[in-house]
């Protein structure tokens, strides 16, 4: 089978998965302000914003990811793939569970776990596609060239393991229990969801791309290490901290309150280290095109999505922001912001090398990015402040739940608003990724391939 | 003696990111209902679901009612008068209430007004006209009117058939009821829920 064949069919899956996902999110949007627009089951805003999140997760962010490890782990460790065949086969089944996933959500057959409403017998396929994905990167890593395993490698096997037990213990276990234990396991999933899964495997292309990209030498080693140890004892403790002030046992409450701070101490070595990168980078080439400037902003929004956890986890804090839109937007930031920027950045990298010429057009990526950063600044900060609004209009009970809801008319609005633009933006990047794959244009030659040895 | 060299081996990494990462899984899913065993223990009587009830839990799963709707008074002074119902605040919610919930429904966002207290505080009849049209709930309910109209944001269930309905409130009429918490100054109870 010809290299490379399931990197490239699940990016360019998952390319498409991206649009579909901010369809239902732009719908949702228009659904908070204008709530009768499409008044059929279907097309509920519940269960529009369950296709919105795992269509994101499963089918863009999650499926880029493997795609783009798949191309990025044999370069790493200078050998082929372990065995093409099973990642084929993986991703195939993999975008047929999407699918079948997809009609089941629409159809309300789901469980009731936030980010893994995806219903049975489909969750278990998932796990079963999970663990394909996984004898790859060890058979890969087993057949490795070089003595060394770098980084990335490391944040990619930790991310395999972890993720088989946070998605058996989210999907799986948490139906054989109820109530409150329920919500627990629930919780333990959806943070680690992003903190296990997301988190490491958009570090892990970040550490590649960063260094490759500005052909500069990653930071400090050192950094590296205290980054990946610290966050793989750290972040599986937090999942509690969404039920801070709720029915759950105080100490799990005070217990995920220390280690969501702590989560500081990974968070910033890391990105210490990425712009450390930036810093020692050659002046003049550090910007150009698209790619840089994604995993700039990337790790911009991973500073502030990642300061903002620890704070929001304090009691006093989080008595304002819990609850309310100030959540959703920390959550765009950091799955949005953060990885699907680190995520975009490796599609532009990786596209052209399995097209086997030149990105279709810098200029239009460019205008992608600032498209895309410039309106999903507003979208961010409207989400935020009318966080704060909601937060405080509700401590004073004179407000009726009504009242307190008109309050954020102007912030729905502006949040349609910005997503058109950010969806709108995407189309540029779509239509980019796509004519490099497919498109007829002159520059075949510069073919800048780089085999595997 | 050789140096024992992590970053040179699949097997030490492996497995060195799965200890560190056991340590917490374990102390933060496994250990929590055995420490505090009120997560799945009740010393109350706890209300034990009928076939209806259990019929509308899975339409309140299958319509995505929790990403709108909590099910938590939480320990705060405002979560307590806001969701508590002529003069009387509600109590805060505690996990033995939920022991029987095989889908819990405690939520992370609040669109819409906590639903933890909801049952027997609106009669069925206003449950109806609600789901059949939040903006709009006809002439039974006129005072209801003004505010509603411009401001929920709430979609219109008129697509669930009259028997999903039933089932739907039945349901949401045994919010919070495990405790009895109408109680007047002296603790005696008011049993003035709406039907």
């Amino acid at each position: 089978m010809k290299q490379d064949t399931a990197a490239k069919m699940m990016i360019i899956s998952s390319c498409i998965f991206f649009g579909v996902a901010l369809t239902m999110g732009i719908l949702t949007a228009l659904k908070f302000v204008v709530p009768t627009v499409g008044d059929i089951e279907y097309l509920s805003m519940p269960r529009l914003r369950m296709l919105h999140t795992n269509v994101n997760l499963f089918g863009w962010l999650l499926q880029a990811n493997m795609g783009l490890l798949f191309w990025i782990l044999p370069r790493i460790l200078h050998t082929k793939l372990f065995s093409e065949k099973l990642g084929v086969v993986m991703a195939t089944l993999y975008n047929v569970i999407l699918v079948a996933a997809a009609v089941c959500i629409l159809m309300g057959k789901v469980k009731n776990v936030e980010y893994g409403e995806i219903p049975a017998p489909l969750d278990y396929l998932v796990a079963v596609c999970w663990v394909m994905f996984a004898v790859n990167v060890f058979g890969t890593v087993a057949i490795r060239k070089v003595k060394y395993l770098y980084v990335s490698v490391w944040y990619t096997l930790g991310a395999v393991i972890w993720t088989t037990f946070v998605y058996i213990t989210g999907n799986m276990l948490s139906q054989m229990v109820s109530g409150v234990n329920q919500a627990n396991l629930i919780w333990f999933y959806v943070h680690n969801a992003v903190g296990l899964i997301f988190t490491p495997l958009g570090v892990a292309i970040a550490y590649y791309l960063i260094p490759k990209q500005l052909n500069t030498p990653i930071y400090s080693h050192k950094l590296s290490m205290i980054g990946f140890w610290v966050i793989s004892f750290v972040y599986v403790w937090t999942g509690a901290h969404h039920m801070i002030h709720g029915p759950q046992p105080h100490w799990l409450q005070t217990v995920s309150i220390i280690f969501s701070f702590s989560l500081i101490i990974p968070v910033m070595a890391v990105i210490t280290n990425f712009f450390g990168t930036f810093a020692t980078a050659p002046r003049g080439t550090r910007m150009n095109g698209p790619i840089p400037k994604l995993l700039m902003m990337g790790t911009v929004y991973y500073i502030f999505t990642c300061l903002q956890g620890p704070f929001q986890a304090i009691r006093s804090v989080n008595e304002i922001t819990s609850k309310t839109d100030w959540v959703v937007g920390h959550a765009h930031m950091a799955l949005f912001g953060a990885f699907s920027y680190y995520a975009m950045a490796g599609v532009y990298y990786v596209a052209p090398k399995l097209a086997g010429r030149k990105l279709f057009s810098d200029k239009l990526g460019d205008l992608h990015f600032w498209m895309m950063t410039l309106a999903s600044i507003p979208f961010f900060a409207v989400l935020w402040i009318g966080g704060v609004i909601q937060g405080f209009a509700w401590l004073n009970p004179a407000n009726t739940f009504v009242e307190t809801l008109e309050a954020l008319k102007h912030a729905h609005w502006m949040r349609l608003a910005s997503g058109a633009v950010i969806f709108g933006s995407y189309f540029l990047f779509f239509y980019n990724i796509m004519q490099t794959f497919f498109g007829k244009y002159g520059e075949e030659v510069a073919a800048e391939t780089e085999v595997a040895e | 003696m050789k140096k024992l060299d992590v970053e040179r081996s699949l097997i030490l990494t492996a497995v060195g990111a799965f200890l560190f990462f056991a340590v917490g899984a374990a102390l933060t899913t496994i250990v929590p209902p055995m420490v505090s065993p009120q997560m799945w223990h009740s010393d109350h009587p706890v209300h034990e679901y009928t076939e209806q009830e259990l019929r509308g839990i899975d339409i309140y799963r299958s319509e995505g009612c929790v990403y709108c709707h909590t099910q938590q008074v939480r320990k705060l002074d405002s979560d307590r008068r806001r969701y508590g119902w002529r003069l009387v605040e509600a109590p805060e919610s505690e996990s033995w209430e939920y022991v029987n919930d095989r889908n819990n429904f405690l939520g992370t966002k609040r669109t819409g007004p906590d639903l933890a207290r909801v049952g027997g505080k609106y009669s069925s009849e206003w449950h109806w006209a609600h789901f059949k049209d939040p903006r709009n709930m006809g002439e039974k309910f006129p005072n209801r009117k003004g505010i509603y109209e411009k401001v929920s944001i709430m979609p219109s269930f008129a697509y669930l058939t009259d028997e999903e309905i039933h089932d739907l409130t039945a349901y949401i009429q045994t919010l919070g009821r495990n405790k009895n918490w109408r109680v007047d100054k002296n603790g005696k109870p008011l049993n003035d829920y709406e039907k």
